[in-house]
């Protein structure tokens, strides 16, 4: 591949979005579902994976053993930067990046270093981002980073106050949307992102800081054990077509 | 329609005469009520100020600004409330003032006549213990300012009639409201559900390495939001979100998900309280 490549590890319409981002910003980019499939090495490679642990480990050490001088930049949602540079022999070319879906509109992306990261890794990760036509913002590494981390507490509450009986789902919004002017309300905005990706968030705070505050409603987790995740499964706190 | 239902409003704050000014504009007779002259003219002089503005903006006629300040009448006796169909209390959140103000409520006002707490830290469950008429006691929260926010959470107590807050509904959407039904509990809908917004940004300031700028330009840059954590909590006032937050830390007893910041602590304990100080998470100029 020409050194203006990128490989997109990874099967969602985040991939997506940031397949069509780089190749407006002149990338010669592709998707792949894993990392099995890249078959040539490119200088940078973006890995999407959020949630299942083990999924995502096989994904890193694979692209960790095939491609020894690619920047690495994985999705850090749901493990700190540093945990997923611990699943490699080149923890210094790895960088976090955190966002949700829909990403195309957006201005800001959030990158994090790991604690062995080098700044060589996290300047090209900027300067990717910068010609996507975004403004790359680096935060302390930890799992979700910060909007992704406050949004999914957001939902988390919405959740427990729905399976509390506090009001419905509907209600929940239209007050959250009217009350304190909220692009969207919390249950909506769940199911456009993603439950399963907010689950993530939430058990990767809870893994790594060891605090309660973290713990995810129970109603979150059976939704995502049913699959039902949101837009992209047709049921999440609404049903979709 | 309206111009024979009588609305009364306890407290001529900020938020009684706001909502004064609201059920006044939507038709209805309305009797504004505090505890001295003063605070009454007062609230009636906010009423009358904002009103000035939307007549001046050309939002409102010179004839509605008339019609709306007749339709208001200031009180210091709650037996002007006789008659009602709802009165609305907005007094200070302390829960010994609200309960003697509904047990007086209670004793001049027909059994008919809803009784509603303006209260967004207080159980209506415990407020209305104060009643002999527990069943036509209900929550109306609104939000600040009134006259420019749509919502009104209506909160049943453990004892609300549904008819109650049928009614209650009812009578929110006739003030132009939008009202959404919610049980009592802790914060309600939207006071809970907001607390991460500005305590887990709390969190991460306080994990060190990060500004208010970037994580306000991150909330918006980012999330969408409409405007950032620590912005909001200087407009809002740190003291008031800081009181919120312990207040819902009580309530669930000492959750970890609600447990107050130290550093929004000190602020409030150096008089740094946003906007309204001069001084908050960001500076505004002497004040």
């Amino acid at each position: 591949m020409a050194k203006n490549s990128v490989a997109i590890i990874g099967r969602s319409r985040l991939a997506e979005e940031l397949l069509e981002l780089s190749q407006a910003g002149g990338f010669e980019a592709k998707i792949y579902p894993d990392a099995y499939a890249v078959s040539v090495s490119a200088p940078l490679i973006m890995e999407t994976y959020a949630g299942d642990k083990y999924e995502k480990r096989e994904i890193i050490k694979r692209l960790d053993a095939q491609f020894p001088s690619s920047v690495i930049l994985s999705s850090c949602l749901g493990f700190s930067t540093s945990r997923i540079a611990s699943w490699t022999t080149r923890p210094e070319r790895m960088v976090g990046f955190a966002t949700f879906y829909p990403f195309k509109e957006k201005k800001v992306i959030e990158l994090s270093a790991g604690l062995r990261t080098q700044e060589h890794a996290l300047q090209e990760a900027e300067t990717f981002f910068h010609a996507l036509g975004k403004e790359p913002v680096r935060v302390k590494d930890a799992p979700g980073l910060i909007f992704p981390r406050i949004l999914s507490l957001i939902i988390n509450e919405a959740a427990r106050s729905l399976d509390e009986g506090v009001a419905h789902a509907e209600e929940i919004d239209v007050a959250m949307r009217l009350g304190v002017n909220y692009p969207s309300g919390p249950l909506r905005w769940a199911d456009q992102v993603g439950l399963d990706e907010v689950l993530a968030v939430l058990e990767g705070l809870q893994r790594e800081t060891g605090d309660d505050r973290y713990r995810p409603a129970p109603l979150l987790k059976k939704m995502v054990l049913a699959g039902w995740c949101g837009e992209k499964s047709g049921r999440g706190f609404y049903e979709y077509k | 329609m309206a111009d024979k239902i009588k609305i009364g409003v306890v407290g001529a704050g900020t938020m009684g005469a706001g909502i004064a000014q609201i059920s006044a504009q939507a038709g209805f007779e309305t009797v504004l009520y505090d505890i001295s002259q003063e605070f009454v003219d007062k609230g009636l002089g906010r009423i009358q100020a904002f009103l000035q503005r939307s007549r001046e903006r050309a939002k409102i006629t010179a004839e509605e600004e008339q019609q709306t300040l007749a339709r208001v009448v200031g009180s210091l006796k709650l037996e002007d409330f006789t008659g009602s169909a709802l009165v609305i209390e907005a007094a200070p959140e302390q829960l010994a003032l609200k309960r003697e103000t509904f047990k007086k409520l209670d004793a001049v006002c027909a059994p008919e006549t809803l009784l509603a707490t303006n209260t967004s830290s207080f159980s209506v469950t415990a407020i209305a213990g104060a009643t002999r008429h527990p069943e036509r006691v209900l929550g109306m929260h609104f939000f600040n300012p009134p006259p420019l926010m749509a919502l009104v959470e209506v909160i049943q107590g453990e004892r609300t009639s549904a008819a109650a807050m049928e009614k209650a509904m009812t009578l929110a959407r006739q003030i132009g409201k939008t009202p959404v039904p919610a049980k009592d509990t802790p914060g309600f809908i939207v006071n809970r559900i907001a607390r991460p917004f500005y305590n887990e940004a709390l969190r991460i300031l306080g994990d060190g390495h990060v500004t208010v700028e970037t994580v306000d330009r991150i909330m918006k840059g980012a999330g969408g939001f409409p405007m950032g954590p620590f912005e909001l909590m200087d407009l809002i006032g740190i003291d008031i979100n800081f009181a919120a937050t312990e207040s819902l830390y009580e309530s669930f007893f000492h959750d970890p998900r609600f447990r107050p910041s130290p550093i929004q602590q000190r602020m409030v304990l150096a008089g740094n309280l946003g906007r309204k100080t001069g001084r908050g998470f960001y500076t505004y100029g002497e004040k």
